[in-house]
């Protein structure tokens, strides 16, 4: 049994770092966060509560994000930490247990094969270079021949693309895909880091860009949330790089209370789904 | 189990044998793979660690990682127990202690994360683990060290996600991982065989809670239809499902099958077996019925209200077994009160046996 008046011994001050509690209120969080891949905010925060509930009934509930900051500070040492995002579409918060450590595609290699992870590389690479940041399954089909690995037939190519929609790294629209908000959140490093020239970002927040709306006159792209909150209320909007005119319309910035008392389930909910660029 | 000296030995010895692997040094000779995984341009302090070689003693940095691991369990225990123990006051976090880590990197430490990761996507997945896959996909060239890499990743999935790591199968090595946090007597329902009847009898539970804690096989079928199982049409899986619900899983104690009494001409109904109340709860199930639909069990306030009750009811069983076995302990333990542990003697017995009833 450890004694745990034991004094830290001298070697393990020096580069010591303070981090939070775990009780078993955070570990039913974590698991259940763990087991959902991705939630949005208002299911986290009933997440919560209920971890609450069965753990720990008589303490208060603590505010969200000094919560999430507290477990982040535990997952610090195991590179894995609680991510907050936004959808690209229509700006609903999202929180996900992402890896820091591994790149995506190492990640994926326990259960995809040599020639999946290609087809996804592949299809990544068309996502990031297409205007409206969706590609087509033909023209991922496309590339079936040029994968490495075991020769795949389209056919299969297909199903795989259906295993990477079911493992919530990409979501198909209308027989396009593109990456699923989990995806982006996991990715975002290791998309930054493999196509540095390609990759597109966002005029306003400066993060990845998939999704978004681009001025015509100079080229500047911004994330439809971010366009959102920027242009809201505002009759005449104007690109806050050039000043021209911007000639797109402006979406609806994301009002949680709004959807809830209009009483719409998520999987009635139709995003906008934007291609202007 | 204690790591004992043998094995202290043991790895004192690889030590010395394993010139090509120097654990000792801070990312000197990580091979390119370990490197490549954690690339990252955050600002985790991967490079700017004090070196390992603070540590002049060879047996340093096992015993201070064990140490490190061990130093973070008593606060992780501390505030556990007062999660548990409901005498004393609970440590919120803003007021319990923090619990200091620290934070040396070798290539050893960085398996540990890799391997959790790895264990964490397997129990995503509720698939069970293998020790062939564990060194083929994580570990490779650290073989040696499967034991204690595995020893310190079970301690981290314990400390941080309340995972435990049992060996389901010693012969072929096969692990999984079950939930241990109190609200499950064992989180996961036991499958020795391999074949993953887990998903199929949770949907039976669940069909059975939310009509109420008895549904009609018709209703039953009519859920098992939706996988896409049907009466007589036998599953590359599971087998001709018909037998499996009222068969197999009748006879494992899952499930009842029995008569609506009365019935004319005979139809039947399912409820939950012992064994299900035993090894999972309706909290449990409401949660994976929760997952199925990409929800949180509360978004069923009807059901999730009936779970609630019934995880209350569990806990007030449980403080009820603590009780008595704190009786028993504190008379086994105190050598002073012979003469009061005499007077107990009676209450004692009466609360062994009341208390094995319990459990």
């Amino acid at each position: 049994m450890w004694n745990k008046d034991r004094p830290v011994p001298s070697y393990m001050q020096g580069s010591t770092r303070r981090v939070g509690i775990m009780t078993d209120v955070h570990r039913r969080f974590l698991q259940l966060l763990m087991t959902h891949g991705v939630l949005e905010e208002w299911d986290v925060k009933r997440l919560q509560k209920h971890c609450y509930k069965v753990h720990d009934c008589n303490a208060t509930v603590e505010k969200l994000e000094d919560f999430i900051n507290n477990i982040n500070s535990v997952l610090e040492s195991l590179y894995i930490e609680i991510k907050k995002g936004v959808t690209e579409d229509d700006g609903r918060p999202i929180y996900a247990l992402v890896n820091l450590a591994t790149t995506s595609v190492s990640k994926m290699a326990s259960d995809f094969a040599e020639n999946e992870l290609d087809l996804f590389r592949k299809a990544l690479e068309l996502i990031i270079d297409s205007e409206t940041g969706f590609a087509s399954s033909t023209n991922i089909l496309n590339l079936v021949d040029q994968l490495k690995g075991k020769k795949m037939r389209k056919k299969e190519a297909e199903q795989v693309l259906q295993k990477f929609v079911q493992h919530k790294w990409l979501v198909e629209k209308e027989g396009e895909f593109t990456l699923h908000c989990r995806a982006i959140l996991e990715m975002e490093q290791y998309i930054r880091e493999t196509h540095p020239d390609a990759v597109k970002v966002c005029d306003l927040c400066h993060g990845l860009l998939i999704q978004g709306q681009s001025c015509e006159t100079c080229g500047i792209k911004m994330h439809l949330p971010c366009v959102a909150k920027y242009f809201q209320s505002n009759s005449e909007p104007r690109c806050p790089h050039c000043n021209d005119y911007w000639p797109h319309e402006i979406p609806e910035v994301f009002d949680p209370e709004k959807e809830r008392e209009a009483g719409i389930s998520k999987s009635n909910k139709k995003p906008l789904r934007s291609r202007q660029h | 189990m204690p790591r004992g000296k043998k094995s202290k030995l043991r790895a004192h010895e690889k030590r010395h044998q394993a010139r090509e692997e120097p654990e000792n040094l801070v990312g000197v000779q990580a091979t390119e793979g370990v490197r490549e995984e954690f690339r990252s341009s955050s600002s985790l302090p991967l490079k700017s660690l004090p070196a390992a070689g603070s540590y002049s003693n060879p047996q340093g940095p096992q015993r201070a990682t064990s140490t490190a691991t061990t130093t973070a369990a008593v606060s992780y225990t501390r505030s556990n127990e007062g999660a548990k123990d409901q005498v004393e006051e609970r440590p919120r976090s803003s007021q319990a202690q923090p619990i200091t880590e620290p934070f040396h990197r070798g290539p050893l430490d960085e398996k540990v994360v890799t391997l959790v990761h790895y264990l964490l996507y397997k129990y995503k997945m509720k698939e069970p683990i293998t020790k062939a896959d564990m060194l083929r996909k994580v570990i490779q060239t650290h073989r040696n060290h499967f034991h204690q890499l595995l020893k310190r990743a079970s301690e981290h999935l314990e400390l941080v996600f309340g995972l435990d790591m049992k060996e389901v199968d010693p012969n072929r090595h096969i692990y999984i991982l079950v939930n241990k946090l109190e609200g499950s007597y064992d989180g996961r329902l036991s499958d020795d065989r391999g074949v993953p009847k887990t998903g199929l009898l949770m949907t039976v539970l669940g069909v059975i809670f939310t009509k109420g804690n008895c549904a009609t096989e018709e209703q039953v079928w009519q859920t098992l239809n939706v996988i896409g199982l049907y009466e007589g049409r036998k599953h590359f899986i599971f087998g001709e499902p018909r037998k499996l619900i009222t068969k197999d899983l009748v006879k494992e104690n899952y499930l009842e099958y029995r008569q609506v009494p009365n019935s004319d001409p005979a139809c039947y109904e399912f409820l939950w077996g012992p064994r299900a109340h035993a090894e999972t709860s309706k909290m449990k199930v409401l949660e994976f019925l929760a997952k199925v639909h990409n929800t949180v069990p509360s978004a069923f306030p009807f059901w999730y209200e009936e779970a609630l009750r019934d995880e209350e009811e569990r806990a007030r069983a449980r403080a009820a077994a603590t009780a008595h076995t704190a009786a028993t302990a504190s008379a086994h333990s105190s050598a002073m009160a012979r003469a009061r542990s005499r007077a107990m003697d009676g209450t004692c017995s009466r609360a062994m046996a009341s208390s094995s009833s319990h459990l």
